[in-house]
């Protein structure tokens, strides 16, 4: 049938009025009846054909039936019925459980919600953000502000931000060849702490370098095949400085919408002409680099990629994207902070797995990941470019320059690295690594990208993310949950960081852990989405 | 015998005996209607869905009867945004789900039910479905092992298949007989009310939102305009008091410009409604049996997308159903197949993005900021539409680099809109149910 009369009743208005009536049926059975036979044939087609559940036509007909017949129907079919018609009529929250509000709160928002805050005081508009931390803090969903209470091994004892303790199997820490816990590390880090004391004091364009420097500067460039190297005091701010220090509001930027936070932020710091590109595509470089020099072949361009991606655990192909960048004079950046060290013939990362040593127009790194300190570098070919960037790189000229002990520590992270030590370590690292995967995949969850210090384990949905984050907090692995701005929406995980000191059954245990809490997380959720449905 | 009996013929049933019929086996589909039939829709198809229906071979036959557009008009407290999905976007999705971008349309319309059904289900029969209308299936056939095998009339009649196939929507007597409970329920939903109009000409459509209420307006078929309002749950009760009053009120409240236009146009048929929009999810398939469309999933009508998702379903599951009919692989295999799909971390994320949407909370002054500065990056906004309607994936667009991004390369700010003049007071004004005041008047 096609539509209905303009001053026909509501269906929601005709099924309270089916309700009301019914209702009566105790009383008078046989005008209960043709009050709701009238209903039910006032009811349009449309919500006729949508609630399939109730009998319509039972209903349209009680009026036809003898008066025992109906006493029967509404003492026995109707409440049924009855419970049926309900949700028709009743707003669904009126049926909704009671839910606990900070638990609402701390599962539902997400940080980017309190980006723009309303507010011409600086200061008072970080309130109402504060007041959601708190809910995460007080429901225990918040991952960040846990502090150590001893060295990070590959067990750890720590407390979260509500001072409750917790020791387990440590994947939160980014240590993968255990160099914090080295012996030769320690002493370099001693021997330079008796020569130069605790501080550099100064700029590393004042006096803030000793001859350390130079000679971390020298290993650095033998590792990764450039021999011009420039420090810096963390490896944000590597990437931040190297992507300001070169490129300038008219030049252009490709960034892998996937590249590190640091790479992001210098880029929109230092241009308005940036292009995020479908993570690992080459072909879609290509087809960007086409279309910018088809209109400007007198500015810059810069294509800016991770090596090995710190939550995604997966590289592009250097080789083609280089390729690619030489065709449309274009520069490479690859951000080696991760791989460097850790991976890779001699620990060379995905540079020397892909022969790429010594080939690539700009190399840039971290030294938190393996070398056991704070810094970052980046590594060129000329010693134009290194002049260049210690010049007009922020981060690098204003800052103050690494100290003496890391330095020193970070030089013998870099020796050791190059020894069949180095190369042992990696093995005892790679053997947990694959444990760990096998045993994650095998109970039906995801580990995303390769084989690789980084195994991120993806949920997807934050509500579940947290709560998984909770329930494993007090059964001994310790995992960092990332969400936004560490993924996108909809996109977090578990990033587990893996150490040389990590034993296999460590690691096999830590899965079945992982697992057990994720089930429980789904149902305490009844979600169905998450690993393995 | 058949291969496969669908309980239910409208836009998932239908749609996935054509599929089924067209790989060569033998379908069987039923429904307790006979067509054409009207059901309780919010009836609008978006792109994706519209490709669907072109994939089906019944787009022009729709197109014929019902206006099309491609540009939407989306209005959040005062601030336009308009544009549409793009049609790379589209591709990459059906290429994402189905390895397979063929009839791509970036055109939407809004059909009523009584019209896109009738075409389904002759469609169906064109394609070599058996379609037994005015049947209406009073029991599931179980062998020993409780696999389902069969179907039983209320006339009687017996029915075997290899499989059988719930696409009987929201009240699915196939997920009731069968005791699929729902998970990961979501009361927290909208009312809708809504009605058809006449007067009002041809235009794309429009989606408003101000504070915890909606309203939109699309061309429909037979020259008609529906005009559709929505708001919280909470505040439902107040508003079926006075359901007509209730209905301009909340026009005039959103939008004085378009309460103005329905104020002129004349309504042609009675005012519908729907209180009952709480999400939920069902297991999508056991022993013999495999639910498709509002059986398996629900989800709020506020953004509209209950037929595109029957149609994308409906596509996944005969995919599925034939790679394992027709002998390729094994049934867990290719139905663990077609559960990957709809269990996808992006369609994970999906669901959350709607059922947050339906709670209806005001505009955040975040999200506010977001539609101000998106104004003048056409790519960008068309991007959100998509993201909107599930043609791209929520974690694309809502990626730190991006918005992000967004936020330093802004052409626009908000200065020029007066839905930051005093956003506080505006705010707190907003989650005051502007109803109750109303059910309070009527009863004094």
């Amino acid at each position: 049938m096609t539509g209905t009369l303009t001053d026909e009743r509501e269906d929601g208005e005709v099924v309270a009025a089916l309700i009301a009536a019914a209702d009566e049926a105790d009383t008078d059975p046989s005008t209960a009846a043709k009050a709701v036979a009238a209903a039910a044939r006032e009811v349009s087609d449309m919500m006729r054909n949508w609630a399939t559940h109730i009998p319509w036509e039972d209903l349209e007909e009680l009026d036809t039936l003898p008066e025992d017949e109906v006493v029967r129907f509404f003492a026995e079919d109707y409440p049924a019925i009855r419970a049926d018609l309900e949700p028709m009529w009743e707003p669904a929250t009126a049926a909704a459980p009671a839910i606990d509000p900070d638990e609402d709160y701390a599962l539902d928002k997400n940080a980017y919600d309190f980006f723009r805050p309303v507010g011409a005081n600086l200061l008072s508009r970080t309130e109402e953000f504060h007041g959601w931390v708190e809910a995460r803090r007080r429901t225990e969903t918040w991952q960040y502000s846990r502090v150590l209470e001893a060295a990070p091994g590959g067990i750890a004892t720590i407390t979260n931000d509500l001072s409750k303790p917790a020791r387990g199997i440590n994947f939160n820490s980014q240590d993968y060849l255990s160099f914090n816990a080295h012996p030769e590390i320690r002493e370099a880090a001693v021997r330079a702490m008796r020569d130069f004391g605790p501080h550099s004091a100064g700029s590393p364009m004042v006096l803030g370098n000793t001859r350390i420097s130079d000679d971390l500067e020298a290993a650095l460039g033998a590792l990764v095949g450039l021999e011009h190297v420039t420090l810096f005091s963390n490896g944000w701010s590597a990437g931040f400085g190297t992507v300001t220090g070169l490129v300038r509001q008219e030049d252009h930027i490709l960034i892998d919408r996937l590249a590190h936070s640091c790479l992001q932020t210098g880029a929109r710091a230092a241009t308005r002409n940036i292009t995020r590109y479908t993570h690992l595509d080459v072909e879609a470089v290509r087809t960007h680099l086409a279309r910018i020099r088809a209109t400007d072949t007198h500015n810059g361009i810069m294509v800016i990629t991770d090596g090995l991606f710190s939550v995604d655990a997966d590289w592009p192909d250097v080789a083609a994207l280089q390729e690619v960048c030489h065709a449309y004079d274009a520069t490479l950046l690859v951000d080696v902070a991760h791989d460097l060290g850790s991976m890779g013939p001699g620990g060379t990362g995905v540079l020397g797995m892909q022969d790429m040593l010594g080939k690539v127009d700009l190399v840039m790194g971290a030294f938190s990941k393996t070398f056991a300190s704070n810094g970052g570098f980046v590594a060129a070919r000329s010693p134009a470019v290194k002049q260049y960037i210690k010049m007009f790189a922020g981060s690098h000229f204003f800052s103050n320059a690494l100290s003496p002990m890391q330095t020193a520590v970070v030089l013998k992270a870099a020796e050791i690295i190059r020894t069949d030590e180095g190369e042992a370590l990696r093995g005892r690292l790679f053997s947990a690594i694959h444990a760990l995967r096998d045993e994650l995949t095998t109970r039906g969850l995801t580990c995303m990208g390769s084989p690789s210090p980084i195994v991120p384990v993806l949920i997807g949905n934050e509500k579940l993310a947290r709560t998984v984050n909770r329930l494993l907090f007090d059964r001994g692995v310790l995992a960092f949950m990332v969400e936004f701005p560490v993924t996108p929406t909809g996109a977090s995980r578990f990033r587990l960081q893996v150490q040389a000191a990590h034993e296999p059954e460590q690691a096999r245990e830590a899965a079945r852990i992982i697992d057990g809490a994720l089930r429980d997380a789904r149902e305490h959720l009844s979600s169905a989405f998450g690993n393995s449905f | 015998m058949y291969n496969a009996i669908v309980v239910g013929g409208r836009c998932a049933g239908a749609a996935v005996g054509t599929h089924l019929a067209r790989q060569g086996l033998r379908v069987l589909v039923v429904d307790r209607s006979r067509f054409p039939s009207d059901v309780l829709s919010t009836h609008f198809v978006w792109p994706h869905g519209a490709s669907y229906l072109n994939r089906l071979g019944v787009l022009e036959q729709v197109r014929a009867v019902t206006p099309a557009h491609t540009d939407v008009t989306v209005v959040n407290n005062g601030i336009e945004l308009r544009g549409s999905v793009p049609e790379q976007l589209l591709r990459n999705q059906f290429r994402l789900l189905h390895d397979d971008d063929s009839g791509i349309t970036t055109d939407y319309f809004s059909v009523r039910r009584h019209v896109l059904d009738k075409i389904l289900v002759d469609n169906a029969v064109r394609a070599g479905v058996e379609f037994r209308e005015g049947y209406a299936v009073k029991e599931l056939l179980r062998d020993e092992d409780g696999t389902v095998i069969g179907i039983k009339g209320r006339d009687g009649t017996v029915e075997h298949a290899q499989v059988v196939i719930g696409a009987d929507g929201r009240n699915s007597f196939v997920a009731r007989a069968l005791g699929v409970e729902k998970f990961d329920e979501r009361p927290r939903c909208t009312y809708a009310y809504w009605s058809y109009f006449s007067g009002i000409p041809d235009a794309d459509a429009q989606i408003h939102r101000r504070g915890r209420l909606g309203m939109a307006m699309a061309s429909t078929n037979h020259g008609q305009t529906m005009v559709l309002t929505w708001g919280p749950s909470e505040w439902a009760a107040d508003f079926r008091a006075d359901v007509e009053g209730n209905f301009h009120r909340a026009l005039g409240l959103i939008s004085e410009d378009a309460a103005g236009t329905v104020a002129r146009a004349r309504r042609e048929e009675r005012f519908y409604g729907t209180l009952d929009q709480a999400a939920y999810l069902r297991q999508l398939h056991g022993p013999g049996w495999v639910l498709v469309g509002d059986a398996e999933s629900f989800k709020d009508q506020c953004t509209a997308l209950g037929i595109t998702h029957a149609l994308r379903d409906a596509e996944l599951a005969a995919e599925a159903i034939g790679r394992w009919l027709g002998g390729e692989t094994d049934r867990d295999t290719a139905l663990a197949g077609y559960a990957a799909k709809r269990r996808s971390q992006t369609a994970a994320a999906y669901y959350d993005y709607v059922c947050t949407l339906a709670e209806m909370k005001p505009l955040r002054h975040d999200e506010l900021q977001l539609f101000a500065i998106l104004r003048g990056n056409q790519a960008e906004i068309d991007r959100f539409i998509a993201t909107h309607v599930d043609v791209a994936p929520v974690s694309e667009f809502f990626d730190p680099s991006n918005v992000f991004l967004l936020n330093d390369t802004a052409k626009e700010s908000s200065r020029d809109h007066s839905a930051f003049a005093d956003f506080e007071a505006t705010y707190r004004e907003h989650q005051r149910n502007p109803f109750q005041r109303v059910a309070a008047e009527a009863t004094r």
